[in-house]
């Protein structure tokens, strides 16, 4: 092993002991860590990817068994090393990020306990863990850490707990840091900043780190080598612009081309890899990911296909090696190799001046934070907080209208408001030219069926107990669809949503995430409703799955002219199915108008940076750290008396502090809040 | 912080208010004439003249109650029917005879129960797992006034290990702490299987959790794991369970002090419902539910004390 490779996989095969039998979760897993880089693991949920992490800390879970291989580190075989020595490199010389730091961080300690519990080996006063602790919250960009130290985890944001979690694993200086999905829990502007900060601290530490990822975008942007994984194997292994730009396993590129940030011309339809991860207590002879491949061949599935190297990584697949090489493989980056439907190509939808659907006109909710008397003698005049604040918009029949923000900005709020599950305390909901907002249950009970929600966990929000088929009728129970033949109905459902019969009399844990929110589509058209709010309809599925959903949706769209309100955070999806989106930030509308438009040219500094701080899966596309924007969205509790946007704006200047921006027309349906927005006329009005 | 205490004092007060007008209402619910009921058959017409008037028996109701709530927040609950003596000062005669029991009944139980609660959790199948859980069910299934009489029966009675009846001579602790033995025994016994199922099903829910293998993974040592992070967190749940289960112990300790013949305050209640003797009866049963409010108020402050997103919602 020469002096370069930090720590090396050889081999390492592992099964999972279930009650359906052995799963072989890892096979023959092979690749080298290289000091000093930055090696990203992708692939798809359930490829093994967490697994390997846990299996280099020696932690895996009681019913785990490895049967084959080595885990070098230096001289040592981690796998079997004894526990006293893993304790000694734990922590000290491979240090671990996690996933979601609000459960990874225990929540009744500070952070000055959790953190000097960590420097335990060293011979260092407590006064000194302290210190070394405040620094290293201060590296990361905690502001205030002296007194920050002594915080627990859930007086932090989602950004400043994860900073904190990179913090508490890089107190040692480790040689090794594991990153198992460190952004996925968090928003766009926070991820960017997020990858900024661990490249930084690679550069300062030189710690060499390995980070899982399904997000192609982290990848690109963050990583020197990457690994692909498809169901317990590594596919191909490569320097990330081999990988990115010439990658030469089937799978590698389907993943690659499903990515909706890198698919230019926008599209209706997002192309898919076709079948689901193969069942792995199976025995699995040849290909892995054959029954899923274009372009697989008989001996496919029978023969395994040759490891072929190039540079220091490799594929493997029989098309480049072998009786069934073929030389056109692979063909150059630009054609597509996986199934598309190209017949959806967008047809521009043209806004007629029909009557709206939805209209929303200056919409109000608030909260009340805490009881009179509490305000009282903490002596806050105003306990109340808006969590939509004068929000107006509006939405055709058969439009689809994306409502664009960061966590806490208040689309939840104003998705359950829509829909009367909330009260507003002013303005007004129109829904098919009648007014909604403040309507009695009762009398509101027959509109309920025109207007549906798709839940944001679609396996969280069915019950367990009950059968699919119970599922997707039971909104037609609610509503007394008295005579009518429930199964029939379930039938009818279950095709529309293209989820085969046979499920009907599956429970929701049988189903995989894409399965899940098929019903979860299902129950929301039960009732054939007019508009459906989507709360996050893909968040958490793997891009694949994510491009079956929407294409779905779009289809459903098609056939019954249904009008969408999408909420989300995810801009390259919006990109494609949105006609319309409008951003929000801390409650209030900041801009909307037509998607293309204001994509191609955002009018309000915070749509830019939304729109600039989505990571391209392309790593000649790397932003500089310059374009990340700092800060993060503030409490609702100290809204800004001026521009909500001011204390991260990068043009802001005195103006913006001291009144709020009304909503200024740039075209007809194009409207921005900003005092100094960066274009002020949309090319419509010009050329119209 | 300051008001989420003010508001758990006045509800306390409001319990304690609520026990008042039950006892007050049970005495003039039952037919016959107050005074009498109060007094004793035995009384002399004078006492009860005097007594009529002192309690205002000739007024309306209401009015009753308020002078009986006036001099109950005075800490005058009335005399004792036979020896005219204040309910008080009774109380406070036996009242640390109760509290030794209570405390050392449940004090053992705590020290026992939730080290074998930990170690079940931390090699779940194991023989000791197994064990303690046989076990723990015998001890929750037997009622503690059967294991009361067991124990006195085969330590004091046949072994004579142990003193059988009473609380020892006054101020001699060796003496009077080998008459708490058996009943503290008795009385803590069933909350060890308690305790130690209930300290086992938290911890193997907190094991599991993502932050106890962030511990792990950063190298901390398996003891310091175990304590210092994952009971740290167990420990909540059963606390609040410890405050509540106060309730069920102190009607263990009624039947323990009648058994063991201990002169403590549930005895007292004992005798003094036998004997109809009312202000001892009220002012017994008063002062348990105001210890059983203490107990429940100091475990919910613990819990805020040591569990700091409770402290910061209220
Ligand atoms: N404790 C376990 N018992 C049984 N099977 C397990 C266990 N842990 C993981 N698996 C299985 O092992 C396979 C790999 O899981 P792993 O969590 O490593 O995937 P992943 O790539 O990290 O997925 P994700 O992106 O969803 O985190 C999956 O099929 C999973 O269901
Ligand atoms: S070996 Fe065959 S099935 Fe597997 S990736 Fe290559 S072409 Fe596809
Ligand atoms: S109003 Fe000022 S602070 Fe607000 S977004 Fe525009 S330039 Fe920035
Ligand atoms: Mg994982």
């Amino acid at each position: 092993m020469t002096n370069d490779i930090l720590l090396n996989i050889e081999g390492l095969t592992l099964d999972f002991r279930t009650n359906r039998g052995r799963v072989k979760a890892l096979r023959d897993i092979s690749f080298p860590v290289r000091r000093g880089r930055i090696l990203g693991i992708v692939g798809e949920s359930g490829s093994g990817k967490s697994t390997i992490l846990w299996s280099i800390l020696g932690l895996l879970a009681g019913n785990a068994e490895v049967t084959a291989g080595r885990v070098e580190y230096g001289a040592r075989d981690l796998l079997t090393l004894n526990a006293e020595g893993l304790r000694a490199i734990r922590g000290e010389e491979i240090s671990v990020v996690f996933q979601d730091p609000m459960t990874s961080q225990i929540p009744v300690l500070p952070y000055a306990r959790q953190m000097s519990d960590i420097l335990y080996r060293r011979s260092m006063s407590e006064a000194d863990k302290r210190k070394a602790a405040v620094d290293m919250l201060r590296r990361v960009g905690i502001p205030d850490p002296d007194s920050r130290v002594d915080a627990y985890p859930h007086q932090f944001s989602g950004g400043m707990r994860q900073r904190a979690g990179i913090a508490m694993s890089m107190l040692t200086g480790p040689n090794l840091l594991l990153a198992d999905e460190p952004t996925t829990a968090l928003d766009v502007t926070m991820e960017a900043q997020m990858i900024g900060l661990m490249r930084g601290l690679r550069d300062d530490f030189d710690t060499t780190i390995v980070v899982v990822s399904h997000n192609l975008g982290l990848i690109a942007e963050m990583c020197d080598d990457v690994v692909v994984m498809y169901a317990g194997e590594v596919v191909e292994t490569g320097e990330v612009h081999d990988i990115f730009h010439n990658a030469r396993h089937p799978y590698t590129r389907a993943l690659l081309e499903c990515d909706p940030a890198r698919i230019a011309e926008v599209s209706r339809k997002l192309p898919v890899i076709p079948g689901d991860i193969p069942d792995l207590t199976r025995p699995l002879p040849g290909c892995i990911f054959a029954d899923r491949c274009q372009k697989a061949m008989p001996d496919c599935a029978r023969v395994a296909p040759p490891q072929v190297a190039r540079g220091g990584g490799m594929a493997r697949c029989h098309l480049l090696e072998g009786p069934l090489a073929d030389a056109s493989w692979p063909p150059p980056a630009d054609v597509v190799t996986v199934g598309r439907d190209l017949g959806g190509l967008a047809p521009a939808k043209v806004r007629n001046d029909a009557p709206p659907l939805l209209d929303v006109h200056d919409l109000n909710v608030r909260f009340r934070t805490m009881g009179p008397l509490k305000a009282r003698m903490n002596g806050v005049s105003d306990p109340f907080v808006d969590a939509v604040l004068d929000v107006s918009l509006d939405l055709q029949p058969g439009e689809t209208l994306a409502l664009v923000g960061e966590s806490g900005s208040g689309k939840t709020t104003l998705g359950r408001t829509i829909l009367n599950l909330q009260s507003a305390s002013g303005g007004s909901v129109r829904f098919d030219g009648q007014e909604i907002a403040g309507m009695a249950e009762a009398r509101f009970k027959p509109l309920r069926r025109d207007m549906a929600m798709m839940f944001q966990d679609p396996v969280g929000s069915l019950s367990p107990r009950k059968s699919v088929r119970a599922l997707i009728t039971e909104p037609l129970v609610i509503h007394g669809a008295q005579g009518r033949d429930l199964d029939a109905e379930a039938e009818r459902l279950a095709d529309m949503v293209r989820l085969p019969r046979s499920f009907l009399s599956r429970y929701p844990h049988e189903l995989s995430g894409g399965q899940a929110r098929r019903v979860g589509v299902a129950r929301a058209l039960a009732l054939n409703p007019r508009l459906i709010v989507a709360d996050e309809p893909t968040a958490g599925l793997d891009v694949s799955v994510q491009g079956e959903i929407l294409n779905l949706m779009a289809d459903l769209q098609a056939e019954h002219g249904l009008s969408y309100l999408i909420i989300t955070h995810n801009l390259p999806v919006v990109r494609h199915i949105a006609d319309r989106i409008a951003i929000m930030y801390l409650g209030r509308i900041v801009e909307d108008g037509p998607a293309a438009e204001v994509f191609a040219r955002p009018a309000h500094p915070y749509t830019r940076a939304l729109v600039e701080g989505v990571p391209q899966p392309d790593p000649d596309r790397r932003r500089p750290p310059s374009a990340t924007i700092e800060g993060e969205v503030p409490s609702l509790l100290r809204r800004p008396k001026g521009c909500d946007f001011a204390s991260r704006c990068p043009l802001a200047q005195e103006a913006c502090r001291r009144a709020k921006p009304e909503h200024i027309h740039i075209a007809p349906d194009h409207r921005h809040a900003c005092l100094f927005p960066l274009s002020t006329t949309s090319d419509l009005t010009e050329t119209a | 912080m300051f008001t989420y205490l003010l508001k758990r004092l006045g509800l306390a007060a409001l319990v304690v208010m609520a026990v008042l007008l039950l006892l007050f209402s049970m005495l003039h619910m039952i037919p016959g004439n107050p005074a009498i009921l109060a007094l004793g058959t035995r009384a002399s017409p004078e006492a009860i003249a005097e007594y009529s008037a002192r309690m205002h028996l000739d007024k309306p109701v209401l009015t009753q109650f308020v002078y009986f709530l006036g001099n109950a927040v005075q800490g005058d609950l009335g005399q004792d029917v036979f020896s005219n003596r204040a309910v008080t000062s009774v109380i406070g005669e036996r009242i640390g005879f109760s509290l030794a029991l209570i405390c050392t009944g449940m004090g053992w139980a705590v020290l026992l129960g939730v080290p074998l609660g930990c170690l079940a959790a931390v090699r779940p199948g194991s023989w000791l797992d197994r064990v303690t859980g046989v076990f723990s069910v015998g001890m929750i299934a037997v009622p503690s006034f059967l294991v009361s009489i067991w124990a006195l029966l085969l330590f004091s009675l046949e072994l004579r290990w142990l003193p059988a009846i009473g609380a020892g001579e006054p101020g001699d602790l060796a003496d009077q702490l080998s008459h708490l033995v058996l009943p503290a025994f008795a009385i803590g016994l069933g909350w060890v299987g308690y305790l130690a199922r209930m300290v086992r099903a938290s911890m193997l829910e907190v094991m599991g959790e993502p932050y106890i293998r962030s511990a792990r993974a950063f190298g901390l040592k398996p003891r310091r794991v175990v304590l210092g992070y994952a009971l740290r967190v167990a420990i909540l749940p059963t606390i609040t369970l410890i405050g509540m289960g106060f309730g069920g112990l102190i009607s263990s300790a009624v039947f323990a002090e009648i058994i063991f013949a201990r002169p403590g305050v549930g005895k007292m209640i004992f005798d003094a419902v036998s004997d109809r003797n009312f202000p001892i009866v009220q002012g017994g049963v008063l002062v348990a539910t105001g210890f059983y409010i203490l107990v429940v108020l100091i475990s919910d402050l613990l819990i805020a004390w040591l569990d700091p997103r409770v402290r910061s919602s209220l």
